[in-house]
């Protein structure tokens, strides 16, 4: 951009100060399309499964530098706090294991300790975020007991050549960096991407209860530095006009660095690092038997492996097996490793077969019906008693929306469970809608099945968290959980209003966590090498089939279009829980606490968005978000918290042309707040306080790929939630 | 139909490609296992060809990351030199993370702790003529019997092959009747038990004799209590009543004599009010003494160690517990403002070094590995 061009630019900015000076188009959130709650396409105004949508103005608008910050800033029914191994999420009081996340319908695939590590997606590559809470959909499995986020990939599938490089850096060298390349040839499209994500972390404070005393200089660090990338390929073929095949891979890893130059062995030395690999490949195919109705097949695996990386000599007590060990086959050793290699501590690998059909039925019946089996293996020599587990579950399921009558829509599901370990479980599902107007008054109630993971069952490790340590363990003797989910909710989308207020309950039967237990509870010798004579204090924790537990709760979201560039939302969360526990050792029921409960939770954002030239657009978006104060069960509560954050978007050149640039500036946490309670206690929020960013891109896009024209025929409200274009 | 080969042939691509990119770097544990045999041998070889002496006394303790216990266990090794001017004397961790995060540290406060079956080998390898092995365990529990078979596996030359010791070695070491093993503190209720009772009553008898004199000693669970050793804390009890009725010794673990338990004895006693002074009864002070005694001995700290509505709870420290049962708790500091642990007892450290004295050679423990 010429000089010239920028002073018009800014001349032009002054002129129009905040006023509106052109008019712009009517907003598309009217017409959005929705596929999560039943897997097939519907206006969101009209779904029959009450769904939020986190759209691609709100995405473009927040500059968010991941999925963390998405959930956590966009809405208000997230609760996340970051660790070392991924993300502590939480929706509707239940945590990582209950939250179903899918990208394009996908599962996302591995946990380490019930964490997730969202870096696996790629903030910048997401089009659209729906969430469907509690149990209600029949597609995505009945163990999506809090609910599924689905998250819906950018495509380009009509481009000929599409090119994109975005970079986003930020205060404490976070860096984002996001490549796409993807290309139509003849009937083949290809897009391949790749993102990496790096931050050397930051420390809130120094302070750390540790051998018996407050230490003044704990090296800890509140989130530790982190690289992370990935690479991943799809390869789409429209083998006939009704017949499309694909073929996905990808490739991930995530280095995590902890502090080298601690001082104290208690809390803030550490000898290895971590890191994770994840593998996934995919194969699968989408059949149109006519024009509405469409027959789906996918096959995928996947790979999380676990390992340490040895920064300095540390002893590992590991199962030692094989001739070549002599005199020691068989025994528990404690070997030594030593910086520079590595050990693995599991490695999950999972296969999944899924077949679904939609069929379009005379009598206003739109009928779903589908099968799925998943293998799952989890091989951890170190981390489970004989060196590996698996588990298998086949499911089947029937789901049909019927239109009632003009203003009422039934959708009824069932799936049936197999499990291999738990036997057969039918799951039903029921949701209502009635069209009145504007408004939309749904109900609904979801059972929910869902059977202890492999880990819950057999896995066990140590935890070392700076000065706490916890030997977690698995319980072969848990029982699967079942939950209940109701639901009713008033909708209001008017033309400039929108508004929603849902009121939920979500009982569960014998929900399954991981509660403090006295050391008798462990069996004998597992844990002698951390215990011993009592000079090392280890908190022994196990997995547990709950008495009862309750999650119950409002969500409300509003939004308001003051004028056509400016619109403002608000989303609140309302949430308690109650759980109940047996205490074999006093003989009676103890209340527990879910660990990471808030009461409250809010956010609200101030979007405006205005084109001053053709060639630029400005976007503003004045956001804030919060939370009351969180509840744990060891190492005290979080504090509540409120964070502002201010984000610039300047989109430069003309939307019809080939080469579009963008750039971000923005600053989050603008009044600073820092929580600095000392470790190992919980924060409310692990915010480094004000932080800076800013993000440039650029996308070519050229031609039209041959193979659209034949999509373009295609009816698009087939179904399928990777038809999405 | 090319097309299609071609496009098979792509996802046939995709889906290997996946797999090989994540094959791992996982080192080989023999190589680890020898090298650190090596190691080791090496630093006693070394101590040895300084010193110039030909015994050896190993002491194995479970371990620590606390500085405080770190200078008890410079001054255990200190007093076993001088016990035994003849003798090489070397201190092992038979707790991994002890050892891992004692080495870690940072310049200049690192502390190299070495694994008792690793130094064993090495002590081996150097050919000392004596070897003592010295539990610093407090009661003959499941710890100790860690320590007894890594003895044994010594002697029966368990090592991978490439490391094998000299077997003509071992069984000189037999046939001299050379190599002892030396038992916890509390092993002998005949005669240990009322030692250490008369040990600790020499240190607290000023204490005893103001009010009650509380030791909070492990303990094991029921189901880890293989050995029965738990009932030596109630000898203990016993033997240190027999002397003064104020004595009380509770554990953190064992069932029936937690803290709860030491206040309905007392009751009982008619010890309703008062002082009552707190000691660990544990070889070194480490968390246990720090949290699950000592805790909220700080005014500014006594939120962290007590929650009213569960008073037993374990996470209750004795001090809190016992101020709000009406009693003035005390903790005694060493000249290192810390509590102490029994091994910086000089007559409780005595009980373990006169152990390693009387250690009884350790009868059929050596079988040679190449049986006619």
């Amino acid at each position: 951009m010429t000089a010239k061009r920028l002073t018009a630019l800014i001349v032009a900015t002054a002129a129009c100060g905040t006023m509106a000076c052109a008019q712009g188009k009517v907003d598309g959130i009217l017409h959005e399309v929705v596929v999560t709650g039943t897997g097939t396409q519907h206006l969101l105004k009209d779904a029959p499964v009450q769904t939020e949508v986190i759209s691609r103005k709100m995405l473009d608008t927040y500059g968010g530098k991941s999925l963390e910050e998405i959930l956590g800033g966009l809405t208000a029914s997230f609760a996340f706090s970051e660790g070392d191994m991924g993300s502590q999420m939480q929706l509707g009081g239940l945590g990582n294991a209950y939250i179903l996340i899918l990208i394009d319908g996908k599962r996302v695939h591995g946990d380490v300790g019930g964490e997730n590590d969202l870096g696996l997606i790629d903030p910048h590559n997401i089009e659209r975020i729906e969430i469907v809470k509690g149990a209600q959909s029949a597609l995505y499995g009945s163990d999506a007991m809090a609910g599924v986020i689905n998250i819906i990939t950018k495509k380009h599938h009509d481009d000929a050549l599409y090119l994109e490089n975005t970079t986003r850096y930020g205060s404490y060298n976070d860096v984002r960096q996001h490549n796409g390349v993807g290309f139509g040839l003849g009937r083949l499209t290809s897009m391949t991407n790749f993102q990496l994500q790096h931050t050397d972390g930051w420390q809130n404070t120094r302070m750390e209860r540790a051998e018996g005393q407050t230490l003044t200089d704990s090296r800890n660090k509140t989130l530790n530095k982190y690289t992370n990338y990935q690479l991943a390929e799809r390869l789409d073929y429209q083998l006939a006009k009704d017949l499309s095949l694909y073929a996905e891979g990808s490739y991930y890893t995530k280095q995590i660095n902890r502090p080298q130059n601690g001082s104290h062995p208690s809390c803030d030395v550490y000898t290895y690092d971590l890191r994770y690999r994840n593998a996934s490949a995919a194969v699968g195919g989408k059949w149109n038997v006519n024009k509405r109705d469409a027959v789906t097949l996918d096959v995928d695996w996947n790979k999380h492996a676990y390992y340490y990386d040895y920064t300095a000599r540390t002893y590992e007590y590991m199962k030692l097996e094989g001739e070549e060990y002599g005199e020691l086959n068989g025994e528990w050793y404690s070997v030594p490793m030593y910086r520079g290699q590595s050990k693995l501590q599991s490695d999950q690998q999972r296969l999944m077969a899924q077949a679904k059909g939609v069929f379009y039925l005379p009598h206003d019946n739109t009928l779903s019906g589908g099968m799925e089996f998943r293998y799952d293996y989890l091989n951890a020599p170190l981390r489970t008693a004989n060196g590996s587990a698996s588990d298998w579950t086949a499911a089947a399921y029937v789901q049909d929306e019927f239109n009632m009558l003009q203003w009422l829509n039934v959708t009824g599901g069932l799936r049936l469970v197999q499990n291999h370990n738990f036997g057969l479980r039918l799951t039903p599902k029921i949701s209502a809608m009635a069209s009145l107007g504007d408004f939309r008054i749904r109900a609904g109630w979801g059972q929910g099945f869902k059977t202890p993971t492999v880990k819950e069952l057999h896995y066990r490790y140590l935890h070392v968290m700076g000065s706490s340590t916890f030997f977690n363990i698995g319980n072969i003797n848990l029982d699967p959980q079942g939950s209940n989910h109701y639901n009713a909710g008033v909708e209001y989308r008017g033309r400039k209003f929108t508004a929603s207020v849902t009121g939920y309950i979500n009982k569960l039967t014998d929900m399954i966590a991981l509660v403090n237990v006295p050391v008798g509870e462990i069996p004998a010798g597992v844990t002698t090498a951390y215990l011993g004579d009592g000079s090392g204090n280890v908190q022994a924790r196990m997995y547990k089939n709950m008495e009862d537990a309750k999650t119950y709760g409002v969500d409300m979201n509003a939004s308001y279009k003051l004028t056509s560039e400016l619109t403002l939302n608000a989303s609140y969360s309302y949430l308690d829980t109650d759980a109940h526990l047996y205490d074999t050792q006093h003989n009676r029921l103890e209340k527990v606490t879910i660990d990471g409960m808030a009461h409250h939770k809010w956010s609200a954002s101030a979007v405006y968005q205005h084109r001053f030239t053709p060639k630029y657009r400005l976007g503003l978006n004045l956001s804030t978000r919060g939370s009351s104060e969180r509840f744990y069960q060891n190492n005290g509560n979080g504090k509540g918290f409120q964070i502002w954050r201010l984000n610039t978007t300047h989109d430069l050149g003309r939307t019809d042309r080939k080469l579009l640039y963008r750039l971000e500036l923005g600053v989050d946490n603008l009044l600073n707040y820092r929580d600095r309670t000392m470790r190992p206690y919980h924060l409310g929020t692990t915010t480094a306080g004000t932080t800076v960013f800013a993000t440039f891109s650029i996308k070519f896009k050229q031609g039209k790929a041959l193979a659209s024209a034949e999509k373009k025929g295609r009816d698009k409200a087939s179904s399928g939630e990777d038809s999405e274009e | 139909m090319k097309k299609i080969k071609s496009f098979v042939l792509a996802m046939l691509a995709v889906a290997l490609a996946a797999p090989v990119f994540t094959s791992c770097n996982d080192d080989d544990p023999v190589n680890n296992i020898v090298s650190e045999y090596s190691k080791n041998d090496e630093m006693v070889a070394n101590q040895k060809k300084a010193s110039g002496k030909n015994e050896a006394v190993l002491l194995v303790a479970f371990g620590s990351t606390w500085s405080n216990s770190f200078a008890a266990f410079d001054a255990t090794k200190k007093a076993y030199e001088k016990a035994f001017p003849n003798a090489d004397v070397y201190i092992s961790f038979s707790s991994d993370i002890c050892i891992n995060r004692a080495s870690a540290g940072e310049n200049g406060e690192a502390r190299d702790y070495y694994e008792p079956r690793y130094l064993l080998h090495a002590i081996g390898a150097a050919k000392y003529s004596k070897i003592y092995v010295q539990s610093l365990q407090v009661i003959p529990g499941e710890e100790f019997a860690n320590v007894v078979a890594c003895v044994k596996k010594f002697m029966n030359n368990g090592y991978i092959a490439s490391a094998h010791l000299d077997d003509a070695y071992l069984k000189k070491l037999d046939e001299d009747k050379a190599i002892f093993l030396g038992l916890p503190l509390l092993n002998d209720p005949e005669n240990d038990v009322p030692e250490v009772a008369k040990q600790l009553d020499a240190e607290y008898k000023n204490e005893a004799a103001k009010g009650v004199v509380a030791f909070m000693g492990h303990g094991n669970p029921d189901n880890y209590d293989t050995f029965k050793a738990n009932i030596r804390y109630t000898q203990l009890e016993e033997a240190l009543q027999a002397i003064n009725s104020n004595y009380f010794v509770g554990t953190v673990d064992m069932p029936d004599n937690y803290k709860q338990d030491v206040l309905a004895r007392m009751k009982e006693a008619g010890k309703n009010s008062g002082d009552i002074y707190l000691h660990a009864l544990m070889s070194i002070a480490g968390d246990h003494a720090h949290n699950d005694m000592a805790g909220g001995m700080n005014p500014e700290d006594e939120d962290e160690y007590w929650d009213a509505s569960e008073p037993e709870s374990e996470e209750n420290s004795w001090f809190m517990y016992f101020k709000n049962n009406e009693y003035t708790p005390k903790v005694t500091l060493g000249t290192n403002k810390e509590p102490l642990g029994l091994l910086e007892i000089p007559g409780v450290l005595n009980v373990w070094i006169e152990h390693t004295k009387k250690a009884a050679f350790l009868e059929d423990a050596y079988h040679s590995m190449n049986p006619e």
